[in-house]
């Protein structure tokens, strides 16, 4: 067994003098050194980062375009439905109550009727359209406006639209029967089903998007996954000399949830881009049809709020995507 | 510091790599550890790096136990070790500078103190005017020198090297060789495991001899 006696330094056994050897300074690291220690390693891992998508701009241009098709279309659907709900007015306008009146009610009673509803609690609004207003609506609506000049009388009745403060099956049910019993209507008609269809429809639209959405999110992660597994692969040695020199795992994996940070956002804007100039191009065609209809209706654009949301998802998705991978793949590698 | 106390380490497998391994080695010092292939040299050293647990007895290294070490510690307790591969592990898509820098930006050093201890670590292995040349330009000696300066630049208290000199002519290794010595005299410890005992008996430092995972030799090698 060996005794420091036995083993004298060096020079010494050499026969040299025996001088006290230096002792290794240490780095003792005061706070301000640990957080700069911290920042530099951040900028140096963006840097890196930024460093190696550019230097394979094919490959980091078709990874983020394989991203951006994959975002852009949950989002595409969703702007769509937003569109459809738009255009379908809002749902307090869909679910109008038309009290129609007595051929008998003049405009005087018939204001007076508006005013009585209006200050009912669960009415937010009530517009009185009289029959010559109707006649002239309905003619212009109708292109019968020659033949309805030929009738000897006005045949419309003056209607009232009311227009309730909340939307609710039982309630609307109620307020129409109470409607109905006014003096002076006739009928009071609550046309539901066409909104419950319509909002069955939406509803059916929102679940196929979110169910696309979670599908395209983990193939978003599986892309992401696969070229960060292959980014590992291609730095094997480099993770194993960080390790043996002290580099700690989540210095190791800094570099690699910056990439995938960086490809979400590559993706995000790749994304934005695409439906703003996709819905731009199908705008046109929309123009067309709903000006057949006599509508003005036109799509609207990616807003910016949904943009930006898209952007800080798509890098969130990039670097939680990152993260698993380097999970996985990082403890496979020795050494620990 | 570093002392082995009965430490043993049996694989999975059944294979035992280290027998009850017990010396000490005091800080300062320059040894070697021979032996033939699969005698536990390698063995030894993946203890010392923590890239393995001992399966049995105590391995104290700078007064850390290295049996109980927390996967959380290890990166710390590696920076108090420089390493030396036979193969050099150096990165070729980096230049000798940022090789050799790769310690000292895990310790997240600024600029100027990095560049000043790269240059000072180039100089002593002769390698200051190779700064900005990349490993492919060098030769293989020139490479280990690289491969020296970046497990010295952090100026560790400990330096391992494993077959540091096993593809380098006897010219190339006796000139590697004196680097070490050279770091030696500054105060690291310096373990080598080598198996060339022709070069070890030149040397004249301590030798531990290893076979089939136990000791038995511990002496200043000679002649």
């Amino acid at each position: 067994m060996s005794t420091p006696e036995q083993n004298p330094n060096p020079a010494e056994r050499a026969g040299g003098v025996r001088t006290k050897p230096e002792q290794p300074k240490s780095d003792e690291p005061d706070f301000k050194t640990l957080f700069h220690a911290w920042l530099e390693s951040h900028r140096a891992s963006v840097a890196d980062s930024v460093g190696r998508l550019v230097k394979q701009p094919i490959g980091s241009f078709f990874t983020c375009l394989v991203m951006a098709v994959a975002l852009s279309l949950p989002m595409g659907l969703a702007l769509l439905l937003d569109n459809v709900e738009r255009l379908g007015g809002s749902w307090q306008r869909a679910a109008q109550i038309s009290l129609f009146m007595k051929l008998d009610v003049g405009a005087a009673q018939g204001q007076a009727l508006r005013e009585q509803i209006l200050a009912m609690p669960d009415v937010s609004e009530a517009n009185w359209i009289s029959r010559e207003q109707a006649l002239e609506e309905f003619q212009q609506l109708s292109g019968l406006g020659e033949a309805l000049r030929e009738l000897p009388e006005n045949p419309l009745p003056g209607v009232v639209l009311v227009t309730p403060s909340e939307i609710d099956r039982d309630n609307l049910e109620a307020l129409r029967q109470r409607l109905a019993e006014l003096p002076g209507v006739e009928q009071a008609q609550l046309d539901l089903l066409w909104v419950e269809r319509l909002t069955a429809i939406l509803k059916l639209g929102d679940r196929f998007v979110f169910g696309l959405s979670l599908l395209l999110i983990a193939t978003l992660l599986l892309v992401i996954g696969n070229t960060i597994r292959l980014h590992i692969e291609n730095r094997r040695t480099e993770i194993e000399v960080v390790k043996l020199v002290g580099g700690t795992d989540g210095y190791v994996r800094r570099p690699f949830l910056y990439m995938g940070a960086l490809y979400g956002l590559g993706a995000g804007l790749m994304a934005w881009v695409l439906l703003a100039y996709g819905l731009g191009w199908l705008n046109e065609a929309v123009i067309g049809l709903a000006g057949l209809y006599g509508s003005d209706f036109g799509l609207a654009g990616v807003p910016a709020d949904d943009g930006l949301s898209l952007v800080v998802g798509a890098v969130l998705l990039g670097y939680i995507g990152a993260w698993l991978a380097v999970a996985r793949h990082l403890s496979e590698l020795a050494p620990r | 510091m570093i002392r082995f106390e009965q430490v043993g380490k049996r694989y999975p497998n059944g294979h035992v790599g280290l027998h009850e391994l017990s010396f000490h080695v005091q800080r300062g010092e320059f040894l070697f550890v021979t032996g033939h292939s699969g005698a536990g040299k390698s063995t030894l050293l993946r203890l010392l790096l923590a890239m393995e647990r001992p399966t049995s007895g105590k391995l104290l290294l700078a007064g850390q136990d290295l049996s109980r070490i927390s996967n959380a510690q290890i990166p710390f307790l590696r920076r108090q070790i420089g390493v030396v591969f036979q193969n050099h592990q150096l990165l070729f898509d980096r230049t000798v500078f940022d090789n050799a820098a790769l310690p000292l930006q895990i310790l997240g050093l600024n600029k100027r103190e990095i560049g000043q201890r790269v240059m000072t670590a180039l100089e002593r292995v002769s390698l200051k005017d190779k700064a900005l040349q990349y490993p492919s330009d060098l030769s293989t000696g020139q490479q280990q020198r690289v491969g020296i300066a970046r497990a010295v630049v952090h100026r560790p208290a400990l330096l391992l090297a494993d077959e540091p000199t096993g593809n380098l002519d006897p010219r190339l290794a006796a000139e590697i060789m004196g680097v070490f010595e050279d770091i030696n005299r500054l105060g690291t410890t310096v373990l080598i495991a080598s198996h060339d005992l022709a070069l070890i008996a030149r040397m004249r430092h301590r030798m531990l001899t290893l076979q089939r995972g136990r000791l038995i030799g511990d002496g200043e090698a000679s002649r």
